[in-house]
């Protein structure tokens, strides 16, 4: 791993990366793009929460699959990009300005979080960050005046771009498609730079990492920032397109969906995470609306039958946990 | 890398077969209009699963005996119910509600416990011009300020049920109050809606807490303070489980000897009087309903209410069968079911005489309703919400 | 009410959440510190435990109901724990994660069962005649039910420290941690081991459930708010150990009675600020043995 972090920065691979990620991206958008031409409104908004559902899970699993640390708080960022770009939206802008605070407000906020939490590993990883979470659900409970309390943020102005507002299904599956991308792309190149090499060989051997000199508590921390700033940028989305954000959204309920999402669709790997949001999406929304409230027992059996009988993903996963 | 790209590609198509279930076509026009046939589509939002399903399920019986007992009509047309399920919160009730709007495609909406959905989904209702009856939630925010003109409401405010204790208890020999509901917004509202009429009829509060919502299994912390606030009354605002676990600690700990309780009646009402056992006998409360209440409407609804399910009805059950009431009442005065004409019609539905809850109107699309002051005592071997005085009508107030 | 009275009924109120916090907790710590399994399912036995109590002795147990409810919950403890040990077992070599991925599937399983089986009404239940009631002493009025549990519970504590420290049963499964392969040479089952442990930390979780039932009342819900606390004790406490949960448990019990009499306002952010404070001073928990050193 430390080889090929060191030959990687040759040009020639950074250009055949460059070409790779291009093409992983662009292929899946493109037919991503051309989703609201075939499907009804419903199937449209739909799609657009596992977006950014999505998104939030492949955030988390720069986290989990590529420096190995399993976090039960990523809802937090999540959450405090919601909440920002909602209040700018209500206060000041609803332009994608709206979703440059919320990366902001989420990036300060998993700084300070991720410099006291990346000290630790492991289980006690997983308890620091459910307790970040617990503590930002109750500071959006408690602080109303900012975040109105129990009820949220409610009657979030839609996003304008150019006077024109984005409050349809499609407009705004398009709107929430394009900032998907961006943050993709994002998450992307953190996990294929350099940097992100050091990454996979924290996950991989940290001992080994510190003793070769690289500073990885610090390459750690940026990790979790960029995943932090990118779960905000998600967060801002579902401000545009739910137009309401509540404690909920921060809280443990939404980070182990998350997690979960992750594990399902297959740890380190690219659009896993996404594939783990939908089905996450789909069964919860869609099924659970209307199967007399056993919504949370297709999830739960789904989670066993994802443990029993999807070696694939999770069997790919084992075998680079066992590197350690 | 290129495997997995095919695998999650194929995985994409699958979501959106499985989300296609909603059917083709697209999504750049509106909805098309639904062919306008006789019957009606009835979205019922509830909760079916965590914390608040038992009080889905009343508001269900109520919706439901109504319907059978008018031959499944509201308002001359066919009705048919879909339910979804709203779950604990706005995560869960506003895809739900997304889901009735734009793939079960309802004319109108009923349903909806918690306030964060309901305020979630205004909005999504006003854009989609369809009426929603709140059955329940509280919050004064969804029919005052900036609120939709097509979201209406059967139920109450939770400042409106406090101050109508608080009205009573400043016209008592309490002369000293202390305020204790649950930290989030319903809990917040109930303690200013209490203080507020409280003061304002000269009472003295003498102090106030907000234990944490949901999180609180162990009120001793607060029962103390309040042994030592000096106060001669608690007013206390708390449901389901919260309800059972203070009214059984307070009575434990000593406090109901000496302090009596007086509470937003959500206390004592349904399945958690049961559970609260004895330590809910003599508690005060004032709500818009109560199974004793002694006119015609409620005798007979009552009566055709424990034959069907074998219990006694709850205030959530008569706030269904009352949105189902003005409902048919307005859906009877329009020639199509859309939120517009029906919204109209509801304004000029004036006094509603025949109600379980005795006449009340909507003033500010919220009732204008009468409350009692109740007492929990045993009738006939149950534990009851007994009426001990008719408080008059209030306005609902935020 | 005397300054003084308030602190002791706080402080005893403390204790008894405390030991009962402790109860639960010791089956998680043990199940996660010795099998290394984190069994995200434990508060639904918990509840198991809370629901069998109302559903024996009614909404005034007697003594005749009691007994037979502290049967069950043995009986169904132990059924849950050698089921939970079964279907764990293929995952033993994996990641924490999916262990918890499918303990957390088999409690959302487990909390529509219940639901099914005993409806979504809150369901209270007393104490036998002469545990219940509240005492006065001097004009302090306190619930006679919670001292003794205050008396059960530490009873149970020092069964279990006793058996995990000082019983073969508890050395086989300290060596079974420390040394599988060393174990098997002895002629003992390191998966019987397993078992063993299992149902141990699952009775416990329910007996835990049956004595809390009449405090904390069985309702849907209540096993995701007992798994959080419990899991917040075991990892303040540190893994593996018998004697980290214990203070933990006893601390939080404190934390959670003294100090949000103390203050009120903080009382939201209390439990997971002192995990986090924890956490950040002593990134593995307060006590960190080594015969629960992680893998």
């Amino acid at each position: 791993m430390t080889a090929a972090a060191r030959t990687d920065n040759t040009t020639h691979l950074r250009t055949r990366r460059a070409a790779r990620t291009a093409t992983v991206i662009a292929g899946p958008s493109l037919v991503l793009a051309a989703a609201p031409l075939y499907l009804a409104p419903y199937a449209t908004t739909t799609l657009t929460r596992i977006l950014i559902f999505g998104l939030l899970a492949a955030s988390l699993d720069l986290l989990v699959g590529v420096v190995g640390l399993p976090s039960l708080g990523h809802a937090a960022f999540f959450g405090v990009g919601a909440y920002a770009a909602a209040w700018t939206a209500g206060h000041s802008t609803a332009s994608p300005m709206a979703l440059v605070v919320a990366v902001l407000a989420a990036a300060v906020v998993s700084l300070v979080a991720g410099s006291v939490a990346v000290r630790s590993s492991g289980v006690f990883f997983l308890m620091l960050t459910l307790a970040v979470g617990e503590l930002m659900q109750q500071a959006a409970d408690s602080w109303a005046s900012v975040t109105g309390g129990s009820n949220g943020l409610y009657g979030v102005p839609a996003p304008s771009l150019w006077g024109h507002v984005v409050d349809q299904p499609a407009t705004t599956y398009w709107y929430v498609l394009t900032f998907f991308v961006l943050g993709m792309v994002v998450l992307r190149l953190a996990s294929t730079s350099s940097p992100g090499m050091v990454l996979r060989g924290v996950r991989d051997s940290e001992i080994r990492m510190r003793a070769l000199g690289y500073p990885t508590t610090r390459v750690k921390l940026g990790a979790f920032v960029v995943a932090g700033a990118v779960a905000g940028l998600a967060g801002g989305l579902l401000a545009a397109q739910q137009r309401l954000v509540t404690p909920a959204d921060v809280g443990f309920t939404t980070s182990a969906l998350a997690l979960l999402a992750v594990v399902i669709g297959g740890t380190g790997s690219w659009w896993g995470p996404c594939l783990g949001a939908a089905l996450v999406i789909v069964i919860r929304d869609m099924l659970g609306a209307s199967i007399d409230g056993h919504g949370p027992l297709a999830l739960g059996l789904m989670f066993v039958l994802v443990v029993y009988l999807m070696p694939a993903g999770i069997a790919r996963f084992r075998a680079r946990r066992n590197v350690s | 890398m290129a495997g997995i790209n095919r695998r999650a590609l194929l995985g994409i198509a699958a979501g959106l077969g499985a989300a296609g279930i909603a059917g083709c076509g697209n999504s750049l026009d509106a909805a098309a209009a639904r062919s306008d046939d006789n019957a009606i589509k009835v979205g019922l939002v509830i909760p079916q699963a965590g914390v608040y399903t038992p009080l889905g399920l009343d508001i269900q019986r109520g919706w439901d005996l109504w319907l059978r007992q008018h031959d499944g009509k509201l308002g001359g047309r066919r009705v048919t119910t879909v339910v979804a399920d709203e779950g604990e919160g706005p995560q869960t009730g506003v895809p739900a509600v997304q889901k009735l709007l734009q793939n079960d495609q309802v004319d109108v909406l009923v349903g909806i416990v918690s306030s964060a959905t309901a305020l979630g989904v205004r909005d999504l209702v006003t854009s989609a011009r369809k009426l929603l009856l709140i059955a329940n939630a509280g919050a004064g925010a969804i029919t005052t300020g900036n609120s939709s003109p097509y979201i209406w409401r059967t139920s109450f405010t939770n400042a409106q049920v406090a101050a109508a204790m608080g009205a009573h208890l400043a016209g008592s020999d309490v002369r000293r109050a202390y305020a204790i509901a649950p930290d989030y917004v319903a809990g917040t509202e109930a303690i200013n809606g209490f203080s507020k009429a409280y003061r304002a009829g000269g009472g003295t509060i003498a102090g106030q807490s907000q234990p944490p919502f949901g999180k609180t299994q162990d009120y001793q912390p607060f029962l103390s303070r309040i042994q030592s606030s000096g106060a001669q009354g608690t007013f206390c605002f708390f449901g389901g489980a919260e309800s059972v676990a203070f009214v059984k600690q307070y009575s434990q700990f000593g406090v109901s000897r000496t302090i009596p309780l007086y509470a937003s009646g959500f206390l004592v009402e349904g399945g958690v009087l049961k559970a609260q056992g004895d330590a809910a006998d003599g508690i005060l409360s004032t709500l818009h309903y109560t199974s004793e209440l002694d006119n015609p409407a409620n005798t007979a609804f009552a009566q055709a209410f424990r034959s069907a399910y074998g219990a006694a009805p709850t205030v959530y059950a008569v706030q269904a069968w009352d949105a189902a009431a003005v409902l048919s009442r307005a859906v009877a005065q329009v020639n199509a079911v859309d939120g517009d004409r029906l919204s109209k019609a509801l304004k000029g539905v004036g006094v509603i005489s025949d109600s379980p809850r005795g006449p009340w109107s909507f003033v500010q699309q919220s009732p204008r309703q009468n409350f009692y002051l109740r007492r929990v005592q045993t009738n006939a071997g149950e534990r009851v919400n007994a009426v001990i005085k008719d408080l008059g009508p209030l306005d609902p107030q935020s | 009410m005397p300054t003084t009275q308030i602190a002791v009924t706080a402080m005893v109120n403390g204790l008894a959440v405390g030991l009962l916090l402790f109860i639960i907790a010791a089956g998680l710590s043990l199940i996660f510190g010795m099998m290394d399994v984190l069994n995200l399912a434990h508060g639904s036995l918990f509840l198991t435990g809370a629901y069998l109590a109302w559903w024996l002795g009614g909404e005034q147990q007697t003594w005749p109901s009691l007994a037979r409810a502290v049967v069950a919950v043995i009986v169904v403890g132990a059924a849950a724990g050698g089921l939970l040990s079964l279907m764990t077992a293929p995952l033993s070599r994996r990641s924490h994660l999916e262990q918890a991925l499918l303990t957390l599937g088999i409690a959302l399983v487990a909390a529509d069962i219940l639901s099914a089986l005993f409806g979504d009404d809150v369901h209270a239940t007393e104490p036998p005649p002469g545990l219940g009631g509240t005492v006065v002493i001097a004009g302090w009025t306190y619930p006679r039910y919670r001292l003794v549990l205050i008396g059960v519970a530490a009873l149970i504590t020092v069964g279990v420290y006793w058996t995990i420290e000082r019983t073969s049963m508890g050395a086989l499964f300290r060596a079974t941690v420390s040394d599988r392969d060393m174990v098997a040479t002895t002629g003992v089952d390191p998966r019987l081991v397993r078992v063993g442990v299992f149902v141990l930390g699952s009775v416990l979780a329910t007996v835990a459930g049956l004595l809390g039932a009449p405090i904390y009342h069985a309702r849907p819900g209540l096993d995701t708010t007992i798994l959080v606390l419990a899991l917040v004790v075991v990892v303040v406490g540190g893994l593996g150990s018998i004697r980290g949960p214990l203070v933990a448990a006893l601390l939080f019990g404190q934390i959670e009675s003294v100090g949000r009499a103390v203050l009120p306002g903080l009382a939201s952010f209390l439990l997971f600020g002192t995990l986090a404070a924890v956490l950040a001073v002593r990134p593995r928990g307060l006590f960190v043995l080594t015969s629960g050193a992680r893998r």
